[in-house]
């Protein structure tokens, strides 16, 4: 028979104690994952955001937004997007047999990676994309430096 | 290095063939009394793009972004990519297939099918002498 060392009484509630740590701390690493699981998230736009020497691009997907009814906010180094997504026909009648779209009001929120003029910002909408354009500062653009060689 | 060469799907294609890479687009589909409708999210499709087909009851939606996205500079932050749009359904066999209606507006693509006029609830009189 091999020889266990003796840990005391204490073993089995030890044995307790950490398997019910390792199963909180499974669970909450399960839950921790997404804020909200299963998808049960509110809808907000995807978002692609990318920079040129002198200016950050920002494209959002809004399909069936009416882009007037957005707000658009640039404020400090950060953008700001709020809107609604609605189901506006009417709905009286209807007999579901799939629901995909999901709708609901948003806010997504982007840190900017580059100072910007906020009164220099555009924003246009084509086909339910919607892209911001926002224009560096001067002190925030590239500058090439020339090398003077002799 | 030699490019590949980009065929264009709409030639030499099958429209009832997916493509090889495609987004499969959110669909709500709803019935009324007197029509079946599909609401499909196409962030990025044009009407120029769009290509809606029916061929035995199976209805087929694909659409192409006309232009691709402006891309230039640095990549920070990617959460969708310009891509072909791709769905077919199989319809029961009891809509007017030839009366379709589509209309896409801001990327979402709705589709009207009438109900053959032999489904419609009808109200029948009784005469009374």
């Amino acid at each position: 028979m091999a020889i266990v060392p003796w840990r005391g009484r204490t073993l089995p509630v030890a044995t307790l104690t950490s398997l019910r740590e390792e199963m909180n701390d499974l669970l909450s690493r399960f839950w921790s994952h997404t804020s909200e699981p299963f998808g049960l998230a509110e809808w907000s736009p995807a978002l692609d955001v990318s920079e040129t020497d002198d200016a950050v691009l920002v494209h959002a997907e809004i399909p069936g937004i009416d882009p007037k009814k957005l707000d658009i906010a640039v404020v400090g180094d950060t953008l700001t997007i709020r809107g609604e997504k609605t189901d506006e026909a009417e709905q009286k009648g209807r007999n579901y047999h799939r629901v995909e779209r999901r709708y609901g009001s948003f806010t997504r929120s982007v840190r900017l990676p580059a100072v910007v003029e906020a009164e220099s910002v555009t924003a246009k909408a084509h086909a339910g994309v919607l892209e911001i354009r926002l224009p560096k500062k001067e002190e925030a653009k590239a500058r090439r430096i020339e090398i003077k060689a002799d | 290095m030699a490019k590949p060469i980009d065929v264009p799907v709409e030639m030499n294609h099958d429209p009832l063939e997916p493509p090889e890479s495609y987004f499969v687009p959110a669909t709500d589909v709803y019935e009324t009394a007197d029509e079946l409708t599909l609401v499909a999210e196409m962030p990025g499709i044009q009407p120029a793009g769009l290509a809606v087909t029916v061929e035995d009851n199976v209805l087929v939606i694909r659409g192409r972004p006309v232009a691709e996205a402006e891309t230039d500079g640095e990549v920070l932050l990617e959460e969708f990519t310009a891509g072909e749009f791709y769905r077919a359904f199989q319809l029961p066999a009891d809509y007017d297939t030839e009366r379709i209606e589509a209309n896409l507006r801001q990327g979402v693509l709705t589709l009207t099918l009438p109900k053959s006029e032999r489904l419609k609830p009808r109200r029948i009189e009784v005469k009374v002498d």
